[in-house]
């Protein structure tokens, strides 16, 4: 086997190889280099690589496993994270230009749970600027390009997240997800993303897109990739008071109860704010149609009108983000990239009244939602990005206006922003291709803190289908 | 310069000591009246003198499945 085909391995069988000392960390961390040096001039998922220092690590660890000491389920396995984890002493740029030389003073929780583990650091990753827009595009640090097809989206905002995993240049990757930002690059690039439930990750140390409705995640290949990276990642955090005292429970010993008896309710919404492209709606049927022959039933919900649950985010969005980034709005506007700055300015026009009733208005449509369209489901299956992939092109607002533009950019968050407003948990697991060959998502949502379920179905799925398996060339 | 507008300008100017040319100020107008009416609309039908903000995460804990 050459040594770049170790970067092919899934992160479960990489980790799980170097502890049982088939292969080393050395060796996993080389062939991820070797893949950053292929892709990355193709798709720019990297801000910064850390080649020696990875490999300095990487050593660390395979000395510490031939002493005897294992840190954790990650020892040894290459990983890097969207460019908003602060690293105590290093650069964080938010992937910004106005933090571009800006040095953390603190560690993220959960990249100190990641080093505790013994993940290796490759560097950090593209995104949108200050994890502000859906599509993967970077005026500052030059767009994130999909490796299925370097013209598309990537999907943002944890764009460098979703490409280097999908072009096995690590095995994991964190993102964060404020409107859909870690399921929609999963979606377009083919991997597997999870938003948690709010308050089951810990944001401390993490740059800030909206405190109320951010969601911190990984982005991984697999199902059970996703599910041994949460289990690290999760819990209550003293330094995050809205994380939750939950137990986190062992997802991946969970994994295998198969899907057999579960209710599923499906949901192709065919109008609203993001109406549904008939090629998206059939891949997703048919992701249906294989859960049910895995013994799931299946049956139609309608979801609520998701009009004022995207509006109450939209003014919980625009008003946390104008509050933290006023001070720079005032200073030096320019440093934005124009499409971030002006969508963070009506921020300073709505009322404090309307902020504070959208927050109220929450546990409602939490109800409603649970009590409607997952009333006697285990879990609602609907799409991730109702319609194909757009280029880069298509969708640059920096430089192309219009309604139209502005319209499809807004339509990617349609059917992934609403789960930010309920906080309830989200799975996009990929489930074919469109025409043009670029990745479908898929969304499988659940009761709040039911991670498990969500990880049971798409991995009983994946263990059914192989378009996880798929790796762009 | 419509009413909306000249409350906007108002706002930005004596509120938030901002400044934005007619255009913008309009557009600004016209994007906040959507978010406004949307969430007043959706207040109006649900919410009662009770209802507090951190209730989201207890109905979250109440509501939980695992």
């Amino acid at each position: 086997m050459k040594n770049e085909d170790l970067a092919l391995d899934d992160l479960t069988t990489i980790a799980d190889a170097i502890a049982e000392g088939r292969t080393t960390s050395v060796a996993a961390t080389e062939a991820c280099l070797a893949r950053i040096d292929a892709w990355q001039p193709r798709v720019n998922a990297f801000l910064r690589v850390y080649r020696e220092k990875a490999l300095e690590q990487a050593r660390a660890m395979d000395a510490e496993l031939a002493a005897g000491k294992r840190r954790g389920p990650l020892h040894g396995v290459p990983m890097a994270h969207k460019d908003m984890y602060y690293r105590k002493g290093e650069v964080s740029t938010g992937g910004s230009r106005i933090r571009g030389d800006w040095v953390a003073p603190v560690t993220a929780t959960v990249l100190g749970k990641l080093d505790a583990a013994g993940v290796v650091e490759l560097g950090f990753l593209n995104m949108a600027e200050f994890a502000a827009g859906p599509t993967g595009h970077n005026v500052h640090h030059g767009h994130c390009r999909n490796p299925w097809d370097q013209t598309r989206v990537t999907g943002g905002s944890s764009s460098g997240s979703g490409a280097s995993v999908a072009a096995r240049m690590v095995y994991g990757a964190l993102g964060s997800d404020t409107g859909g930002s870690i399921r929609l690059p999963a979606a377009a690039c083919g991997v597997v993303g999870m938003k948690a439930t709010y308050g089951r990750v810990s944001r401390a140390g993490a740059v800030a897109r909206s405190w109320s409705l951010d969601h911190v995640g990984p982005l991984t290949r697999t199902v059970r990739d996703n599910a041994r990276m949460l289990a690290v990642i999760a819990g209550h955090d003293p330094d995050d008071s809205t994380t939750s005292e939950k137990p986190v429970p062992d997802y991946e010993a969970l994994l295998d109860g198969g899907v057999a008896g579960l209710r599923i309710g499906l949901a192709l919404p065919k109008e609203g704010l993001a109406p549904l492209d008939p090629q998206i709606g059939a891949a997703v049927q048919a992701a249906a149609d294989a859960l049910g022959r895995l013994g799931a039933r299946v049956t139609p919900v309608t979801l609520p009108d998701f009009t004022a649950l995207y509006r109450a985010a939209e003014v919980m969005v625009k008003c946390e983000a104008a509050a933290m980034h006023r001070p720079w709005m005032e200073k030096t506007p320019e440093l934005y990239a124009n499409q971030v700055r002006t969508r963070m300015e009506a921020g300073f026009f709505i009322p404090a009244t309307q902020y504070i009733d959208a927050l109220r208005l929450r546990a409602h449509f939490v109800k409603e939602f649970l009590s409607t369209a997952m009333d006697g489901v285990d879990a609602v299956l609907l799409p991730a990005i109702p319609f194909p992939l757009p280029t880069i092109e298509e969708t640059d607002t920096e430089t192309k206006g219009g309604p139209a533009v502005l319209k499809m950019v807004a339509g990617f968050t349609g059917l992934t922003r609403p789960f930010n407003t309920l906080g309830i948990p989200a799975l996009s697991v990929p489930c074919g291709f469109d025409g043009n060959g670029a990745p479908i998502g898929m969304q499988l949502v659940g009761r709040p803190f039911d991670e498990v379920m969500l990880y049971r179905i798409g991995h009983a799925y994946q263990g059914a289908t192989e378009h996880h398996l798929k790796v762009p060339v | 310069m419509d009413e909306k507008t000249k409350t906007a300008a108002g706002i930005a100017a004596g509120l938030q000591g901002m400044k934005y040319d007619d255009k913008r100020l309009a557009e600004l107008a016209a994007e906040v009246e959507i978010l406004n009416d949307a969430v007043r609309k959706a207040a109006a039908a649900r919410l009662t003198f009770d209802d507090d903000p951190a209730s989201l995460a207890s109905v979250m804990a109440k509501e939980a499945r695992s």
